[in-house]
């Protein structure tokens, strides 16, 4: 049995009971809600009843009574709530002790869990082949027009952490020294503790059903906060360990190749501006100006040339040939793949859009506005006549400007 | 016609001439009162407007009005103001400088000169504090904010990494620390000191012995956060490594530093507000209240226990389950006390005569809220609960119904109650109940989702969410607006009844504490006009009229 793949940003899940003690807790929550009931109910109803029953103009003068005790009633409502508020201690408690009380290690894959700004990664113990699985990245944010619309929707794409189902996992969660508290919230599972830079964290879930559950950010940790998502992917038995022991990137296929997948995998993505120069956290790196060996360089060292800790750039962040990837990538100037549509253009344009030496016009220098313009409207230059496109779309002008922009 | 304290005033030092100098250098306690709540309110529509903002941005899914990042310092700019600069100082600065020695029948409070030294060093913090909004840039077009971004939990090692404006913010707490220390240090001289002969402590009005509560925690909880705010500032700039683990120290440290005073601030805000749902459930019922003794002593258990519950905020910060197990257990102990005022209100009002004046309602519409804000509480002291609804809008829910629907609607509620004392005029009754119902209503639709939203998991200080939350924030949104327009509103009636309100008495509403026994309304500039011997209790009715009766010259004349 395979699982659909789902990578639309949806919050998957919370209605199913999804991990063994889920019921317990819901238990626990609905007894709190009724009794709750009870006891509001036994504050407004006598309020709403008095206001009503001893209004003014229902009471006369000589009609008010000052009762100021009456000790059986100040008993009741004194110990009756105090029982009340027992049985809520004491639910509170037992649900606490089963999602504190840690299965053995040995009957239970135990997963290493590293929250940073703003990705969750999670490492496994070696398989049979003794090749270690690490998996994770950051979260794809939603694409939005320049009316806000959504275009796009956020995707964890295949980044997630897969574990078998009806299987004790713990996980081992910290964060790097110099990073901030973040906080691992799964609410199909209803669970949640923080991680914290220098700290051992644990916590614990056996998931009784196969399927996908959203994973949140709750502890507030600075400006991709709410994009600091995750995803548990729970799958049967089989399936899990066939992946487990091969050394496939995850258990839906390998991880998507190209310098793009691997910037956005290892979070680079949160920080870094890739197709515009806008200053994020850090540098754009659509530059044009760094060696590959200068790049790795930043990878492997880090670097602080902002001055403040936040804007410090961690050394490590990316490791073999990932780091050796994401450095040609960035050092050859980001150079995208030539996009379907531009084949009719380098027929005249050339290739590379720089006009095949004065055959047409070179076309790097050109904006998507400008481009999407000539296309639709066609032009009439010295050189000779540029046809109208005009069924050409909006997404294929941005693809075509931001290939063009790369081969600069 | 006698003159009243708006015509005439002690100053902190010399004799000036002009109106403006004489309320800059007023030592009468009303006045510095009056400023308090001017400037408060104005930083609460400050607030207001942050908040409204994020609700904006919230409206949708995705990017609308502002960015992640301004986001993030639009709900830093309105937890700190909300907290540190109104509702900490809140009804204390308010009502316990303008009715309090009225109450107790003083001519001010103990130290005149050292509350407007208060007051002065209260301005400079809220200067301090919001100075660094003024420090803004303009790039692409827009402004570029360089508030604070840490939430006004100052969490570490957040606060101690980013490159915003931490530093102002942190010393403004601190100096608003100060300011709250010294008002607590004059209320406790006070009350000790200056009560009228006769007045022994259970004879005080209740909200007297919520002040006074609340004075103490004023005087030794807030010692703490500022020693909490000098280590952050340390770490920040000299590196000490008290929080930090990379160089041994403990980042959850500072989360049990900081609540081991801001949650007994938390008592700081609602023990005054209850006393002004004391003062008002008997004076609306025409009796005298039920269990008086109780109730005292029941704000006093709050306070005390009110120091050892801050772990309930670390239930998921990786604090040992044992410790989680002890605050979880403990934190019930504030429930019970606190049920008790409830029954004891509502006992009061058995067999006396409702008079759903203004005052009332926002009383009766806040044991509603505060209800909800109460028991939705008790849910997240249960260990297992909070474990999935901490840091979800669950607990934003709960705490807005507590604070706003309890602190701040009392605070309505003491405004409208002693607005005829303070300005000898009255506002429209039918206006200022229609502006309740649209705040009732629009506070309601406004928070209620919440709680729905976060039980299914929308965590909060989230600037964008998943789709499936868009009905809540929606709903949500409309609930800001209604709320919004009837804030509005009630500010609008209560300055036209400042200004064009029909002359009262002063004791409009029949009520039986001191405050109500001056000689004119507006009182004149040292109250009583003799200090008068109180060998009764504060809420004595017969047949729904005060028993006891004072002349000129405030003898007793029953």
């Amino acid at each position: 049995m395979s699982v659909e793949m789902n990578t639309s940003n949806v919050l998957e899940g919370f209605s199913s009971r999804a991990a063994t003690f889920t019921a317990d807790l819901d238990q626990a929550l609905w007894i709190n809600l009724v009794l709750s009931i009870v006891l509001f109910i036994s504050v407004v109803a006598p309020m709403l009843y008095f206001a009503w029953k001893y209004r003014a103009s229902n009471v006369k003068d000589e009609n008010i009574e000052n009762i100021t005790h009456h000790t059986g009633l100040e008993i009741t409502w004194t110990v009756v709530p105090t029982l009340m508020l027992a049985v809520f201690f004491w639910y509170g408690y037992t649900t606490m002790k089963t999602l504190r009380t840690m299965p053995d290690a040995s009957d239970a894959i135990t997963v290493k869990v590293e929250g940073s700004k703003w990705k969750w990664r999670y490492e496994y113990p070696a398989n049979s082949n003794g090749y270690v699985h690490k998996l994770g990245g950051a979260f794809t944010k939603p694409v939005q027009d320049e009316n806000g619309k959504i275009i796009e929707k956020g995707t964890m794409d295949k980044s997630a952490l897969y574990v078998p189902v009806g299987t004790n996992v713990i996980l081992e969660m910290t964060a790097p020294l110099g990073d901030v508290l973040h906080s691992f919230f799964v609410p199909a599972f209803r669970m949640k503790e923080d991680v914290v830079p220098g700290r051992l964290t644990k916590q614990w879930f056996k998931a009784d059903k196969v399927g996908e559950f959203d994973v949140e950010c709750a502890e507030y940790c600075g400006t991709d906060h709410s994009y600091m998502y995750s995803r548990i992917v729970v799958l049967p038995k089989a399936e899990y360990e066939a992946w487990f022991n091969s050394n496939a990137d995850t258990p839906k296929g390998n991880y998507a190749k190209g310098g793009d997948a691997v910037l956005q995998r290892h979070g680079c993505k949160s920080c870094h501006a890739v197709t515009t120069e806008k200053l994020l956290i850090g540098p754009s790196l659509k530059t044009r100006t760094l060696t590959k060996e200068q790049v790795l360089d930043v990878i492997n060292n880090g670097q602080n040339k902002l001055g403040y800790a936040m804007g410090a750039m961690p050394a490590g962040l990316a490791k073999g040939t990932d780091a050796q990837e994401i450095a040609a990538y960035v050092a050859g100037g980001l150079k995208g793949t030539q996009p379907a549509s531009f084949a009719a253009c380098s027929s005249c344009h050339g290739e590379d859009g720089k006009g095949q030496y004065g055959t047409a016009p070179s076309l790097v220098s050109y904006d998507a506005t400008l481009l999407g313009h000539v296309l639709k409207h066609g032009k009439k230059g010295m050189i000779g006549t540029m046809p109208e496109f005009p069924y050409v779309s909006d997404e294929e002008v941005s693809a075509m400007a931001e290939y063009l922009n790369g081969t600069k | 016609m006698s003159k009243s304290y708006f015509d005439e005033t002690h100053c902190a030092f010399g004799h000036p001439k002009s109106t403006f100098m004489q309320w800059m250098l007023t030592i009468d306690h009303k006045r510095i009162g009056i400023m308090y709540a001017v400037v408060m309110f104005t930083f609460f529509f400050v607030a207001v407007a942050a908040a409204l903002t994020m609700r904006f941005e919230l409206f949708a899914p995705g990017q609308q009005f502002i960015d992640a990042h301004t986001f993030n310092q639009a709900f830093t700019l309105h937890g700190v103001v909300m907290v540190f600069l109104f509702i900490i100082p809140g009804i204390p600065a308010v009502f316990g400088n303008i009715v309090m020695p009225l109450m107790i029948g003083a001519k001010d409070v103990s130290f005149p000169r050292l509350n407007w030294f208060t007051f002065w060093l209260y301005i400079v913090g809220c200067l301090v504090a919001l100075s660094s909004l003024f420090n803004f840039s303009i790039a692409d077009g827009s402004l570029v904010f360089n508030f604070a971004d840490t939430g006004w939990t100052f969490y570490a090692p957040y606060s101690l990494n980013t490159d915003t404006n931490v530093v102002t913010t942190l010393v403004a707490a601190f100096i608003l620390g100060m300011a709250s220390i010294l008002t607590g240090l004059n209320f406790l001289v006070t009350i000790h000191r200056l009560r009228a002969p006769g007045m022994d402590f259970f004879k005080m009005p209740l909200f007297v012995w919520g002040i006074y509560a609340t004075a103490w925690i004023q005087l030794l909880a807030t010692p703490v956060v500022g020693i909490t705010l000098v280590l952050a500032l340390l770490e920040k700039y000299f590196g000490i490594g008290i929080f930090d683990p990379a160089k041994g120290g403990d980042p959850v440290l500072f989360q049990h530093l900081f609540w081991i005073y801001s949650h007994p601030a938390v008592y700081l805000m609602i023990l005054p507000a209850f006393g002004i749902m004391s003062e008002i459930i008997p004076a609306f019922s025409r009796r005298e209240i039920f269990g008086y003794r109780t109730i005292a002593l029941s704000s006093a258990a709050i306070a005390g226990v009110g120091y050892l519950v801050w772990g309930h905020h670390l239930f998921t910060s990786g604090m040992s389950d044992i410790a989680k197990v002890m605050f979880s257990f403990l934190t019930f102990f504030v429930a019970i006390p606190t049920g008790i005022k409830f029954y004891d209100w509502i006992a009061t009002m058995y067999k006396g005569k409702i008079v759903l004046d203004t005052p009332m309602l926002w009383a009766l519409g806040t044991i509603i809220t505060f209800a909800i804000g109460g028991l939705s509480g008790v849910t997240i002291a249960m260990v297992g609960s909070d474990i999935h609804l901490q840091d979800t809008y669950y607990t934003i829910a709960h705490f807005h119904y507590a604070m706003l629907g309890g602190v701040v609607f009392l605070f309505f509620a003491g405004i409208h109650y002693w607005f005829p004392l303070v300005f000898g005029k009255m506002y429209s009754e039918v206006q200022a109940k229609l502006a309740f119902y649209v705040l009732f209503i629009g506070f309601n639709f406004l928070w209620f989702p919440m709680f729905i939203a976060g039980y299914l998991g929308m965590p909060r200080r989230y600037f964008d969410y998943l789709p499936e939350f868009q009905i809540y924030h929606q709903i949500s949104f409309w609930g800001a607006i209604i709320f919004v327009t009837g804030l509005i509103y009630m500010f609008y009636v209560l300055i036209q009844g400042m200004r064009n309100g029909k002359p009262t008495t002063p004791n409009p509403w029949n009520a039986t504490t001191l405050e109500w026994h001056l000689p004119s309304s507006p009182p004149p500039l040292e109250n009583h006009t003799k200090v008068p011997y109180v060998d009764f209790r504060p809420y004595e009715y017969h047949h729904g009229q005060p028993v006891v009766k004072f002349d000129e010259n405030m003898k007793r004349i029953d």
